[in-house]
Formats: structure tokens, C-alpha cells, sequence
């Protein structure tokens, strides 16, 4: 191999070396490959310029695993922090309650006109359909439409409390 | 037990080759073939001091026209202190083993 190529190769070295190293290092980079200008042995200088790849490959090495640690440590700590957050959130909103929260209107027992079909076989179409005592109205009877002696009574103890408007229209006030 | 920052061979006798002849600017290529460290090795042990203070730098310009500034490299007084520090402590150490 003639001397002029190995001075070639170093130099190619040395450049590819400058792209390896990080952009804050650049400086470093610049400061090895210039140094290739002042060693006159062709052999030496690509030594050199091995050493230079190798140098900035290390660093960048470092600068890669330090970086992904300031990641890392980044997203654990925020994580860390926005739970913790959420859970004092949650705990102040849940504050003193044990039991669940009571549904609104208990559809399943309340049947304040009495006129479920499980109440009421007798009865069709689960309506409210029946018709007013018009004799006396103010006793709030319906008369069952298949004419039976039990006249519907609405009940009024069932009557959700959470929901005053059905209470207060059940109770005529 | 960890480690002492800076007490590696080469960075022990990177120190010392800097202590020889303190205050002078020194260039990369001179400080590796003083001290027998590759440049893949120098040049990290120099980023790293650096870093911590204990080395400055600066671009020299070129005695010889046509050749590129150098970068050159001197120990701060902080360097200075470890540098001397460490050779305390090398002699005391060799003083030690001669005497067991």
C-alpha cells in the first residue's frame, strides 16, 4: 500500500470520526482530526485516526446511555408524580364514603301505581291505563280494566325521595 | 467500595505528564506520545477533565503557515491540586511498599 493512500484513509477515518461524535463534542472532533495535519508518519497517522473513531464512538457510547437515562428517570419521576396525583384526587373525592352510591330510582321495587304485571297478573300491557273512579276522583282509584273487585291503589310509600318530582305528582301537592 | 474519580492508570499518568511542566499548553498529539496513550484513549480522558474543570483548552494558532489551529490543553489550578495530589500519594505509596 503506497504512502499517499494510507494518509487518504486516515483522513476519511478522521472525518468519519467528526460524524460520529456528538454535536456538542464537535469541537473535540475538529481538534483530533486536525491534528492528523502535524504527525508526519503516514502509518502514525492512521493510528491516529483509528484512535479517533474509537474515541468518538465511545463518547457517543456515553452520551447515548446518559441521555437515555435522563429519559428514563424523566418518564418514571412524571409517571410517579401523575399517579400519585390521581390517587390523592381520588381519594379526596371518595372522602368517607364505604358503601356505593345509591341509584337514583330503584325500578325493580318501586311500583308506586301498582301496576306491574308481578303485582298485578290480572293486569296487560303494564300500562296505567286504568280508568279514574269518576265518581270520586279525589280518592285517586283506577278502576282495573278488567272490571275485578280490587281497585288499584297507588302506593306512595316507595317513592324515591331522589327523585321529588315523581313524589311530589304521586302525592297531589 | 467504589471507585476514586480519576485515579486510573492512564489518567494518573496523563496527570503527571501535565504536572512536569505545569502551566505549559500542551497539544494532543505531544500528550500521547509523552504518556504512550492512544488517541481513542487520550481523548476521552481529556473531554472528561475537562468536564470536571481540571483541564482548559483553547485553539493555538499554527507556528507554520498553512497548517490548521491546534488544540492545545493545560491543567487549571483545580487540576493542578489533583494533579499534585496524586503524586503525594504515588510516592507515598511506593514509600510504603519499599519500607513493608
Amino acid at each position: 500500500m503506497k504512502t499517499g493512500r494510507w494518509r487518504q484513509w486516515a483522513a476519511k477515518l478522521a472525518q468519519h470520526s467528526a460524524g460520529v461524535m456528538p454535536g456538542a463534542r464537535s469541537p473535540w472532533a475538529e481538534a483530533m482530526r486536525r491534528e492528523l495535519d502535524y504527525i508526519c508518519d503516514d502509518p502514525a497517522a492512521l493510528r491516529w485516526a483509528l484512535g479517533c473513531v474509537l474515541a468518538s464512538y465511545r463518547t457517543r457510547l456515553a452520551y447515548w446511555s446518559s441521555f437515555s437515562f435522563r429519559i428514563t428517570w424523566r418518564y418514571a419521576a412524571t409517571s410517579g408524580v401523575l399517579m400519585l396525583l390521581i390517587g390523592l384526587a381520588l381519594q379526596d373525592h371518595a372522602g368517607g364514603q364505604t358503601q356505593p352510591p345509591r341509584p337514583a330510582l330503584d325500578a325493580t321495587v318501586c311500583d308506586p301505581l301498582g301496576v306491574l304485571p308481578e303485582n298485578h297478573p290480572g293486569l296487560r300491557c303494564c300500562t296505567a291505563g286504568g280508568r279514574r273512579n269518576v265518581d270520586a276522583p279525589d280518592r285517586r282509584e283506577f278502576h282495573q280494566p278488567s272490571a275485578g273487585t280490587q281497585p288499584i291503589v297507588p302506593r306512595l310509600d316507595c317513592a324515591d325521595p331522589l327523585t321529588p318530582q315523581i313524589s311530589d305528582t304521586m302525592r297531589g301537592r | 467500595m467504589p471507585r476514586r474519580p480519576n485515579s486510573s492508570r492512564q489518567t494518573r499518568a496523563l496527570l503527571g505528564t501535565f504536572l512536569e511542566q505545569s502551566g505549559t499548553w500542551r497539544h494532543g498529539y505531544d500528550l500521547s506520545k509523552e504518556t504512550g496513550l492512544r488517541s481513542g484513549t487520550l481523548y476521552p480522558l481529556l473531554m472528561r477533565l475537562s468536564e470536571q474543570g481540571l483541564l482548559e483548552q483553547r485553539w493555538q494558532e499554527a507556528e507554520r503557515p498553512g497548517l490548521p489551529p491546534r488544540h492545545v490543553y493545560r491543567l487549571t489550578a483545580a487540576g493542578l491540586a489533583l494533579a499534585r495530589e496524586q503524586e503525594l500519594a504515588a510516592v507515598a505509596a511506593e514509600r510504603a511498599g519499599v519500607l513493608a
